[in-house]
């Protein structure tokens, strides 16, 4: 297959915008953050999973769940990471993310982790670890959308 | 009576970072390639699966469409399969089922992608997430591996160094492969000392965005036994859907954990079912599997069955999964070394069936390859495909 | 066909217009649990899940991700085709004559009013040879419908009257998504979107989910039942290249139909076929399919029309739910057509039943002008 040395090439590229429609579950969920500075999640009627993020849904037993209850403020890291790298349209490094199982629910839920020193990744590392403990913590203005929280290690 | 397959043509374009061909070229060179293995002209091809993942990447949507002319599919039936990172597998097991419906003799499979097209594929794989619950946080398949390695350190004490052992082994193999797009010796230390991408995966744990096409020719047992007198038969395959939710995976109400990959287990309990296999590490000889990342490999080799839980990283000091060893994993350099992702996992197909076939480039082949596996993972660690094909069927 | 494939329960969401009150992970799980629940089946029962999705107009770069769950794939062998629900009905039916399925859910879904759907349909044409001059899917239809119009010289009215047929039917299926029935005048005064076509004659943009329970004959008789069975299928594609095919045709569809006629031991599609759900993306998709499908000669769509040959007491009802000009969930539209099929066949589809169907036809299509098309014969 021979190259073409003076191929040519062509600058092109789309802005998509979309209207995601929330939905019910996620509508109740988002308000109960923005007014109340609450976090509820559903629970699935037949194997009482409580699961966040929320959905209207329990796909083990795929019955509708609508039964809510209300999580603790604080939570156990079940995983966790530390971007120091640049990534086109994401946020600037560096930053740090855990799935945190808040207490009450039965599964983990991702969001910043914000009160740690990220300049030396081991150490971070160190801090961030499975099992430790962090806290919610609700933004002073919330405007009903998964940044109105972030985590905050104990 | 189930029908039997086998897969008689391979082709794989090189693969690089940038291809100054179109998709639709791409594909059509490696079909091409898989026609002329097979001995057949486009011509004879009955139907045609397209392997397309996401089109963002390169820019053009539904390039299936596009692409109908140059992989001979004019006036065929022609449909494409899209299950993210695994396309590749699933689209070949659309493959075989059109065969093994009875209706066709004749199937190609193909694909291409150009991952490179855009800016930075991981501005793409953000928007995999679920828009209102996950995106915000800069969420790409980077941190999605971060989280399993994250967690497999906590279950296993998996280190650095471990991980790393994983890159050495797959860029020496991928030396042996024209194809592959990443090659060379490197050490444990350039892994460990390269950049950082999300704690603690670091660049040389991570695979390529890769440019280039994959093709396979899938033909009825009577097809076979006529053009090819060593095919490789498919002898079992699977696929299975995990939850999208990694924090569904974490904790005592998990199904299972996201250090390890016991849904990829029930896929090959199934495909090893229908194979006849009853005791992998015996009856297999190359696992050519999907591990984009180093720490996945891990994973992957513990659900396919070679060893128990928590025992890869041991044995990835030792020569166990090298070409030498006990069963050769990713002889080609797997998708650590290469990942076009709408046709990786067509890839990990094409380099699994080209052991059984005998037709491995020299340094590649695997002697008296019996059994390969394939396998394909899309989503969030989610979607799994395994293909098991071999020198005899059942 | 040596063994035939058991359609045993259906389900559909409301087709309608923005449901933003609905996500779409919701609409979903809705078509999937009313389509187990018609079948008399749980999702523990099923062994395959096969869907169809199109990730841009989902806005989720890997729709199967999210939607795979409500799809009721959790541990289960899913996989996911793009071109139309209808095609997701292929490769299950392929999964289940291979004889490696028995029993498997089907689900298809599009939220058009989530999406920048212009934008979407421009981005499927490559950069090089066809973005630069405008081109998204009506426009493209319009080059198609001045074509069949330049070789067949129709009067304005014969595909205004398509539109007047398929609205009047949607008046009458409540599940619709527009179900106010339009004139001849409105259609013909309505404005030009891509010359010859009007805005009255292109299908709305809609959001729905269907599924649909298909099984083996083994396990359908196993099972007690007496289903629909799907008893020929075909499909094709016609080139990408707007310049080498022949717009006013479509041998893509041609092809797809003989192939489906040939399984299905049919020689005559007017007499033998008693209803017909076709996708009529506009009004002259619907002419160009009659000709395709074999109802008629090239050039004599018109004279259909003109003796009232699709009208629901003509001869062969061609949407008696209303068609793509009544509901357009884009990806999903073929997926409703089967269903709607099946519907006519069970005689439950209410106020827009056609008394004693035996045999039905759906039609697919997917692509610019129905580049690709998929056709199923329908039987009691």
């Amino acid at each position: 297959m021979k190259k073409h040395e003076e191929a040519m090439t062509l600058k092109g590229g789309w802005s998509v915008e979309y209207n995601y429609a929330v939905g019910p579950t996620g509508s109740k969920f988002f308000t109960a953050l923005k007014d109340e500075a609450k976090i509820i999640a559903p629970k699935c009627p037949k194997c009482n999973l409580v699961m966040l993020p929320p959905r209207s849904f329990c796909e083990r037993c795929f019955v509708p769940a609508d039964e809510w209850v209300e999580v603790g403020k604080e939570g156990t890291i079940q995983a966790f990471t530390i971007v120091p790298y640049f990534f086109e349209s994401l946020p600037d490094p560096p930053y740090a993310t855990a799935l945190v199982m808040l207490d009450g629910a039965n599964t983990a839920m991702a969001n910043f982790v914000k009160n740690v020193d990220l300049s030396n990744l081991k150490e971070a590392a160190k801090k961030l670890a499975i099992g430790k403990r962090v806290k919610v913590v609700f933004e002073k203005k919330r405007e009903g959308t998964i940044n109105d929280f972030h985590y905050e290690l104990i | 009576m189930k029908r039997n397959a086998a897969i008689i043509g391979v082709g794989e374009t090189p693969f690089t970072s940038r291809q100054d061909y179109t998709n639709p070229e791409l594909s059509q060179q490696a079909a091409l390639k898989a026609l002329e293995m097979a001995g057949m002209t486009m011509d004879e091809i009955e139907a045609v699966v397209y392997s397309m993942a996401p089109a963002e990447f390169l820019g053009v949507l539904d390039p299936d469409k596009w692409a109908v002319g140059a992989v001979g599919g004019l006036n065929k039936p022609f449909m494409r399969v899209h299950t993210g990172g695994a396309t590749g597998g699933s689209a070949a097991q659309a493959g075989y089922y059109h065969v093994a419906s009875g209706i066709f003799d004749s199937v190609l499979v193909v694909g291409a992608d150009k991952v490179r097209e855009c800016k930075d594929s991981q501005q793409v794989l953000n928007t995999i997430w679920d828009p209102m619950y996950e995106r915000q946080f800069g969420l790409t398949t980077i941190t999605m591996a971060a989280y399993q390695a994250v967690r497999r350190m906590y279950k296993y004490g998996t280190t650095e160094e471990q991980m790393a052992r994983v890159a050495v082994r797959n860029w020496a193999n991928a030396m042996n492969n024209p194809s592959a797009h990443l090659k060379g010796k490197i050490t444990v230390e350039d892994v460990i000392t390269s950049p950082y991408y999300s704690w603690p995966i670091k660049r040389l744990d991570t695979c390529p965005s890769s440019a280039g096409g994959a093709a396979i020719v899938i033909v009825s047992e009577k097809k076979a036994k006529k053009l090819c007198t060593r095919p490789a038969w498919i002898k079992g395959c699977h696929e299975i859907a995990n939850t999208v939710f990694m924090g569904d995976q974490m904790g005592g109400a998990a199904d299972m954990d996201y250090a390890d990959w016991d849904e990829l287990a029930m896929a090959a309990k199934v495909a090893y079912r229908q194979a006849g296999i009853v005791d992998p590490l015996k009856e297999i000889q190359v696992a050519d599997v999907y591990a984009p990342f180093t720490v996945t490999e891990l994973a992957i080799v513990e659900a396919l069955g070679f060893c128990r839980k928590g025992e890869s990283e041991k044995l990835n000091e030792s020569n166990f999964f090298d070409m030498d060893g006990e069963v050769a994993v990713s002889p080609s350099g797997g998708s650590l070394c290469n990942n076009p992702i709408a046709v990786t996992a067509l890839c990990r197909v094409c380099d699994a069936a080209l052991q059984v076939l005998g037709k491995a480039p020299p340094k590649m082949q695997v002697k008296n390859v019996k059994n390969a596996v394939a396998t394909g993972i899309g989503g969030s660690f989610q979607f799994h495909t395994i293909m098991v094909v071999g020198s005899d069927h059942n | 066909m040596a063994e035939k494939i058991a359609i045993l329960g259906i389900g559909m969401t409301k087709i309608d217009g923005a449901m933003r009150d609905t996500k779409l992970d919701d609409l979903v799980f809705d078509a999937a649990s009313k389509a187990l629940k018609d079948a008399s089946l749980t999702r523990k029962d099923m062994d395959g899940i096969v869907i169809a999705a199109c990730d841009e107009l989902d806005g989720r770069s890997i729709s199967s991700m999210l939607e795979a769950a409500p799809s009721g794939s959790y541990l289960k062998d899913e996989i996911k085709v793009t071109d139309d629900g209808a095609y997701a009905v292929i490769l299950a039916s392929l999964r289940i004559l291979s004889e490696h399925f028995n029993l498997s859910l089907v689900v298809s879904w599009c939220k058009m009013s989530e999406a920048p759907v212009s934008d979407v349909m421009r981005m499927r044409w490559d950069p090089f040879y066809h973005r630069g001059f405008g081109l998204n899917h009506t426009a493209t239809a319009g080059l198609m419908a001045g074509a069949y119009l330049h070789k067949y010289k129709v009067s304005e009215d014969i595909s205004a009257r398509v539109v007047v047929k398929n609205r009047q039917n949607g008046s009458r299926n409540k599940n619709a998504h527009l179900q106010k029935p339009v004139t001849l005048d409105e259609v013909k005064a309505s404005p030009i979107v891509s010359w010859p076509l009007k805005m009255l004659e292109f299908a709305p943009e809609s959001d729905g989910a269907v599924a649909v329970v298909l099984a083996s004959e083994r396990k359908a008789k196993e099972l007690g039942r007496q289903p629909i069975w799907v008893t020929g299928f075909g499909w094709a594609v016609d080139s990408y290249y707007l310049g080498d095919r022949v717009l006013y045709d479509s041998p893509s569809l041609r092809i797809a139909a003989d192939k489906a006629y040939k399984m299905a031991e049919i020689n005559k599609p007017l007499k033998e076929i008693d209803v017909a759900e076709i996708s009529d993306f506009s009004s002259y998709h619907e002419l160009i399919a009659y000709e395709g499908l074999g109802f008629c000669g090239p050039g004599k769509a018109a004279d259909l029309i003109r003796k009232g040959v699709t009208e629901n007491k003509g001869d062969l009802p061609v949407n008696p739910s209303g068609g793509l000009l009544s509901s357009n969930p884009y990806t999903a539209a073929g997926l409703f057509r089967v269903a709607e099929a099946y519907l006519q066949l069970v005689g439950r589809a209410d106020g827009h039943q056609i008394p004693g169907v035996k045999k039905a036809l759906a039609q697919a299509s997917t692509g610019f002008c129905a580049q690709g098309n998929a056709v199923f014969v329908l039987s009691k």
